[in-house]
C-alpha cells in the first residue's frame, strides 16, 4: 500500500505585488501520524502557508496537497477531513458557545455530541450557554479548538494555538495534539515559540522570511546544536603569554580585557581553560557557563547575523 | 445540505440584531401611518387602496434600507473580523456560503418586512373598515420580493468587498442610485428627448426606464395590482394614454426584480470565488 503524505507542498510560493514573497518555494512533507512543528517568527509566512493549504489564499506558483487532495481543486474534500484552529479568526458574538459547536457539527455532518466536545476543550455548561461575544481570549481559543475537533478530523492544523492561553491552556493543547497523533491523526502545529512545540513535536520545520531553513527531528536539531556550551570567565586583567588553541574541547576563545569567552564541546576541558587563564596572570572573578539550547539554534536560523539578536523573554 | 445549515445560522444570528428590528418597527410605523394619509386630504375620496398605494411609496424607499443593513456585512464583515476562516475551515465552499447567506438573510428580511406590512395593513383595516385581501396579499408579496432583491444586491456587494467600510460605501451608493434618485433618470431622459418635463401622460419607454430599478419595478407592479383591483386608480394605460407596448407590461418589471436579485449575487460570487482572504 502506498501511503499518502498527510501534507505535501511542492515549490509553494505566494508573492504579493512584484517582489514581496510571503512564502517562497516551500517544499515540505508531513507524514501521517506525526506532530509537525511549524516554527518561525511572526511574519515568516506560517499563516500564509496554512491559508494556502486551506484554499483561503491562492498560491502564485507551486502546489499543495492534504491527504492526497489538491488544495485548490479539492478544497471541500480537504475541509471535510481537516480541523483547523486558524490565526486571526473571530467568533459569532451573538451566538452561544454551544451553538458554535452545533453549527460545526451540522456543517461537517458529523454525529459528535456537543457536550463531549465542550468538555474536551474545557468549557463548562455555564460558559457554553453564554454568547461568544462575552468570552475571554482563552475561552474563545478553546471554543475554536472545539470546532476544529468536530468530525474527528484526520489532520489537525493549529495556527498559533497558544496565543491568549494561560499555561494550563497551553498544556491542554499539547495533550490534545499528542493524543490526536497517538490515535493515528496528524497535527500541524504552528508557533513562533520553540519551547511550546519541542515537547510535543516529532519533527519541526523552521520558516524564516518565507523560506524553509531547516527540517529535522528535535533530536536531530539537538545534535546539530552539539553538546556545546558557552563559558564566560570574568577576569581582573587580560591573561598574557598563554595560548588556548591547543586545549582539546575548547574553541572560539575571545578576549576583551575583562572577560574570556569560549565555546566548550567537552565539559572536562573547562578546568583546563580556567588553569590556563590563571597561568596568564589573571585573577578569576566569576565563572558562568551556559548550555546551548534549541532556542539558540532557532534564533540563529531566524535572525541573520547582521541583525541584533533578540533574546526570547518568553518561556 | 450545507447551505441550509448556514441559512439557519444566519437567520438565528440576524434575528438577534436590535438594529434590524428597530428598522422593521420604523417600516411598520411609517407604512401604517402613510396608509392613513389619504383620509387627511379632502379632495381624495379616502379609499383603502389609495392608502395602501401611499404606503408602498414609502416602502419603496425604506425596504431597501432594511435589506442593505441586514445583509451588507454578511460576507465582508466576516472577512474583516476573520470569522470567515472558521466558517470556510468547516466544510462549505464559497458558493455555498453565498447561497446560505442569501437565503438566511432573505428569510430575516421577509419575516421582518412581512411583519411590518401586516401591522400596517391591520391599521389600515381598523381605520378604513375594509381591506381587499387579494390585493393586500399581493402587496405583501411584492414588498417581500423588493426586500429579497436588495438582499441579493447587498450580498453581491458584500462578497465583492474585503472590508466593512467599502461594503458600506457601495451600499450607500447603491441605495442613493437605485432607490432614492432613480426617478431622476427617466425624468432626465424625458427632458433630453422631448425637451420638457413629463406631464400627465408619458411615452411608454418612460414607464420602462422608471421601472428598471428594483424600487421602480416594485412601484410599477404595485400600481398594476391596485389598478387591476380598481380601474379608477390610474395604471400604465392611463399614463401612456393608450395601449401599453409589451416592454412596459407588468411581467417585464417582475423580470427586472428577479434580475436585480440574481445578477449581483452571481457577480459577487465570481469575484469572491477567486479572491485571497487575508
Amino acid at each position: 500500500m502506498v501511503t499518502v503524505p498527510a501534507i505535501q507542498t511542492t515549490g509553494l510560493t505566494k508573492r504579493y505585488g512584484h517582489d514581496v514573497y510571503a512564502v517562497s518555494d516551500l517544499s515540505l512533507t508531513v507524514e501521517e501520524g506525526e506532530v509537525f512543528g511549524f516554527l518561525g517568527p511572526n511574519g515568516a509566512g506560517k499563516s500564509t502557508t496554512i491559508d494556502m493549504l486551506m484554499d483561503f489564499v491562492r498560491p502564485t506558483s507551486g502546489s499543495a496537497t492534504i491527504l492526497g487532495y489538491d488544495a485548490q481543486d479539492e478544497a471541500e474534500a480537504i475541509h471535510q477531513r481537516v480541523g483547523i484552529l486558524p490565526d486571526g479568526y473571530s467568533l459569532y458574538h451573538r451566538l452561544s458557545g454551544r451553538k458554535h459547536i452545533e453549527f460545526a457539527i451540522s456543517l461537517k455532518e458529523s454525529d459528535d455530541d456537543p457536550d463531549e466536545i465542550l468538555a474536551r476543550v474545557g468549557l463548562d455548561a455555564e460558559a457554553a450557554a453564554r454568547p461568544a461575544g462575552t468570552y475571554s481570549k482563552g475561552m474563545s481559543q478553546r471554543l475554536a479548538l472545539g470546532m476544529a475537533l468536530v468530525g474527528t478530523p484526520d489532520v489537525l492544523i493549529l495556527d498559533e494555538p497558544s496565543s491568549g492561553l494561560d499555561p494550563d491552556g497551553i498544556r491542554d493543547i499539547r495533550t490534545l495534539a499528542r493524543s490526536h497523533a497517538d490515535a493515528g491523526g496528524t497535527v500541524f502545529f504552528s508557533s513562533h515559540i520553540l519551547s511550546q512545540v519541542e515537547a510535543v513535536c516529532d519533527r519541526v520545520g523552521i520558516l524564516s522570511r518565507g523560506r524553509l531553513v531547516a527540517v529535522d527531528t528535535i533530536d536531530g536539531l539537538r545534535e546539530s546544536v552539539g553538546t556545546g556550551a558557552t563559558i564566560t570567565l570574568a577576569v581582573d586583567t587580560q591573561p598574557v603569554g598563554v595560548e588556548f588553541d591547543d586545549i582539546d574541547g575548547i574553541t572560539d576563545v575571545a578576549l576583551d580585557g575583562s572577560t574570556v569567552k569560549a565555546t566548550c564541546t567537552d565539559p572536562t576541558s573547562k578546568v583546563t581553560l580556567v588553569d590556563r587563564v590563571r597561568e596568564g596572570g589573571s585573577r578569576i572573578l566569576d565563572i558562568e557557563t551556559r548550555e546551548a539550547s534549541l532556542e539558540d539554534l532557532f534564533s540563529a536560523y531566524t535572525h541573520p547575523v547582521d541583525e541584533p539578536m533578540v533574546v526570547e523573554a518568553e518561556r | 445540505m450545507s447551505w441550509s445549515v448556514i441559512a439557519a445560522k444566519e437567520f438565528d444570528d440576524a434575528v438577534r440584531s436590535k438594529l434590524l428590528w428597530g428598522l422593521v418597527t420604523v417600516v411598520a410605523l411609517v407604512m401604517g401611518l402613510t396608509s392613513l394619509v389619504p383620509l387627511l386630504i379632502p379632495e381624495f375620496d379616502g379609499s383603502v387602496l389609495l392608502g395602501l398605494g401611499a404606503a408602498t411609496e414609502f416602502a419603496a424607499m425604506l425596504v431597501p434600507i432594511v435589506s442593505l443593513v441586514a445583509a451588507y456585512l454578511a460576507i465582508a464583515g466576516e472577512r474583516e473580523s476573520g470569522s470567515i476562516r472558521l466558517l470556510l475551515g468547516l466544510k462549505p465552499t464559497r458558493g455555498t456560503v453565498i447561497l446560505g447567506k442569501f437565503v438566511g438573510r432573505s428569510g430575516v428580511v421577509v419575516a421582518g418586512i412581512g411583519t411590518g406590512v401586516l401591522i400596517a395593513g391591520l391599521l389600515a383595516f381598523l381605520v378604513y373598515g375594509e381591506l381587499p385581501v387579494a390585493t393586500f396579499g399581493l402587496i405583501v408579496l411584492l414588498t417581500a420580493a423588493l426586500g429579497v432583491s436588495f438582499v441579493g444586491i447587498a450580498i453581491g456587494i458584500s462578497a465583492a468587498t474585503a472590508t466593512r467600510a467599502r461594503a458600506m460605501t457601495l451600499g450607500i451608493a447603491v441605495y442613493l442610485g437605485l432607490a432614492l434618485l432613480w426617478d431622476l433618470v427617466p425624468q432626465g431622459a424625458h427632458l433630453v428627448v422631448l425637451g420638457e418635463f413629463p406631464s400627465s401622460t408619458v411615452p411608454a419607454w418612460y414607464i420602462l426606464v422608471e421601472g428598471l430599478s428594483p424600487s421602480g419595478a416594485y412601484s410599477a407592479l404595485v400600481t398594476a395590482a391596485l389598478s387591476a383591483n380598481n380601474p379608477a386608480i390610474p395604471g400604465a394605460e392611463a399614463l401612456v394614454g393608450g395601449a401599453v407596448p409589451f416592454y412596459a407590461q407588468w411581467w417585464v418589471f417582475a423580470l427586472v426584480l428577479a434580475a436585480w436579485t440574481t445578477i449581483p449575487l452571481v457577480l459577487g460570487y465570481l469575484v469572491f470565488r477567486r479572491t485571497d482572504l487575508n
